[in-house]
């Protein structure tokens, strides 16, 4: 806790020039610049600790003993700090009030707290993007981020044997983070087949930046000898009370088993995809990215939403990497202080930021098109999924009961299925299982979704509360009659 | 007692760096001071925190960033709480909810 407020009896307000939802890369960016020409910030992250996934803080005594692995972060949260914005870590925004622009949350001792400004700033990041397989809900399967978590700020390690899989560049600097622990690398199962004809031609591709940084993480892990088998995906996971062993399949046949490899840990992730849903409540307009499947919000240059007094930055307005989102939160900042009148952004900065930002652009483009794209891997994915297969988490809904409403009285669409089903209306709100559910749906219902024009593409809609809510916030925001009449 | 000290080697070694000590279903576990919770269990090998309440089956950390809720636990009383998202300090009192009905058949 670093703010001071007091928890009023109920519903503390409070009243801000700009309010930044989320603590990461793009928020603090945003929060430093505002901050620092003097308007009113308050930024918040449900987290303990501002620094959102990139900027993830080891605890002080982690960082003494082993080091603070990315200390830039440290600076940039003590320049926000330092710049006057009211810090309120620990605070869930969780929806918002009917009348369209009061943000609810929840402060660490499950306090409401209402948010009010006349810029709001949407900086919520992005979540890991996950694709069932049998046994992917026994304890020891986790994503990749949560590994380099771990490994990074709390230097601790997710197995002592472990598989890495699913897709993207992200598996590279985890299994890298692994290997600096000491975890022995079984292996990393890459669906697609980015690395042509070996990982270390990567290095000689010419592209600077984001390009040769993977080419780096490949040279160590061909030191180590990790094996990376590409064109390769997980066909299940066995284990008692925790996983023991992952099978993999060749993803042009992902029903037939390849090979058995003995884990105490498996992490399987396939991307990011953004965190929405504040900006769906909020009205604004999203769009579904035909590409991937996921909702993107409909921004101006400088992350302006089609309500003028929301910006969405960072990774929740589209996945780019850290250095885009810093970008993004900092020209967010700039049209919001040129909008008040101060300290115009000069010309040539402006210029200068832009063509950073479009040179941010085209590597992600270039890395993307290494990788096989969210819509094609669902295209394969799903069909193979065995009929038993849990495909949501927190209500235990299997594949074949998603395909069987699906195809029936859902009638291909996937909101009736997930009515239906219960699939996705448990605590994660179908961030888990919602890829995998939209493309079940498809693929019993080809003439839906996807491909078949934007239309008509379907993701679960935005509901509060974006995160469930503890009762007693909800209670004390009820005001104390309900909290007599429950007594 | 379980220390981490213990089990170096399946976790990275805890070296000099101060410990803080937790309650764990009443065993005291010794731990790298406010790291996150989800660590300290994880390191510890303790995977399972809950059960499904469908389908009644062990359920651990998967998301590490507060989105999946399979990490939800009991800390000081208060129900529901995230670990992956809970930094440890001293004297804390953590319950798991691993009790109760095995999984039908799966
Ligand atoms: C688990 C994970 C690990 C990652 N690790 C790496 C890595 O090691 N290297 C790398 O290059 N990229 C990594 N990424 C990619 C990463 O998302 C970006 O590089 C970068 O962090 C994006 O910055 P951001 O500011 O857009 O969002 P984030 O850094 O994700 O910050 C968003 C913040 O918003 C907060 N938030 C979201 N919703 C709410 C709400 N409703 N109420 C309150 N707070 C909220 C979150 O707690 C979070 O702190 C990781 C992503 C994830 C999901
Ligand atoms: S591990 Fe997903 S919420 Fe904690």
């Amino acid at each position: 806790m670093t703010a001071e407020h007091s928890a009023a009896t109920y519903g503390e307000v409070v009243e801000r020039d700009v309010v930044i939802v989320g603590g990461g890369p793009a928020g603090l960016s945003a929060a430093a610049r505002l901050a620092s020409a003097g308007l009113a910030v308050t930024i918040l992250d449900e987290q303990p600790e501002l620094g959102g996934q990139y900027y993830r803080r080891p605890a002080p005594a982690v960082a003494r003993q082993w080091g603070d692995h990315r200390p830039e972060g440290g600076r940039l949260i003590a320049q926000v700090r330092a710049a006057g914005a009211e810090c309120r870590t620990g605070h869930l925004v969780w929806g918002v009030e009917d009348d369209g622009r009061t943000l609810l949350a929840s402060d660490d001792a499950e306090h409401p707290v209402r948010l009010r400004a006349r810029y709001l700033v949407l900086a919520t990041g992005a979540f890991e993007r996950v694709f069932p397989f049998p046994g992917w809900q026994l304890p020891g399967v986790t994503t990749p981020g949560f590994a380099q978590h771990l490994a990074a700020s709390d230097h601790t390690t997710v197995g002592d044997r472990v598989v890495l899989a699913g897709s993207g560049p992200f598996l590279l600097p985890v299994a890298c983070s692994l290997i600096e622990l000491g975890v022995s690398v079984a292996g990393i199962a890459e669906a697609g087949r980015p690395y042509r004809p070996s990982l270390r031609a990567l290095g000689t591709l010419g592209h600077p930046a984001r390009l040769r940084e993977l080419a780096s993480y490949a040279a160590r892990l061909a030191r180590a000898r990790v094996p990376i088998w590409q064109e390769t995906v997980v066909l299940r996971a066995d284990g008692r009370d925790r996983v023991s062993s992952v099978t993999l399949a060749a993803a042009a046949r992902p029903a037939r088993p390849v090979r058995t490899v003995e884990v105490d840990a498996l992490c399987v992730g396939y991307g990011f995809r953004p965190q929405t849903d504040l900006a769906r409540m909020l009205g604004c307009q999203v769009r579904v990215d035909v590409a991937s499947g996921d909702a993107v919000p409909v921004t101006g240059a400088a992350g302006r939403a089609s309500r003028a007094d929301v910006y969405v930055v960072g990774e929740a307005a589209g996945i780019g990497g850290v250095h885009a989102a810093k970008a993004r939160g900092l020209a967010a900042a700039h049209d919001i202080l040129t909008r008040e009148g101060r300290s115009a952004v000069p010309v040539s900065e402006a210029r200068r930021m832009m063509s950073a930002r479009r040179r941010l652009a085209r590597f992600t483009a270039l890395t993307d098109s290494l990788y096989p794209g969210p819509a094609a891997l669902l295209a394969t994915l799903a069909p193979a999924l065995p009929a038993d297969t849990v495909v949501c988490r927190c209500e235990a809904v299997r594949a074949e009961e998603i395909r069987t409403t699906a195809a029936g009285s859902a009638d291909g669409d996937l909101n009736a299925t997930k009515a239906w089903t219960r699939a996705g209306m448990g605590p994660c709100q179908g961030r888990e299982c919602g890829f995998a559910v939209a493309g079940l749906v498809r693929s019993v219902m080809p003439g839906r979704g996807v491909g078949d024009g934007e239309s008509r593409v379907e993701i679960f809609p935005s509901r509060l509360p974006v995160r469930p809510v503890p009762l007693a916030t909800l209670l004390e925001l009820a005001g104390p009659e309900s909290q007599k009449g429950d007594a | 007692m379980t220390t981490a000290q213990g089990r170096t080697g399946r976790r990275a070694g805890p070296g000099r760096a101060p410990q803080t000590e937790i309650v764990v279903d009443g065993d005291s576990v010794q731990a790298v001071d406010g790291i996150s919770l989800a660590a300290v269990l994880v390191g510890e090998r303790r995977w399972s925190l809950r059960r499904n309440p469908v389908g009644g089956d062990l359920r651990g950390p998967f998301c590490g960033m507060g989105v999946c809720f399979e990490c939800e636990v009991t800390v000081d009383g208060r129900p529901g709480v995230r670990a992956c998202i809970t930094k440890i300090y001293a004297g804390m009192r953590v319950e798991t909810a691993t009790e109760g009905e095995a999984p039908h058949d799966r």
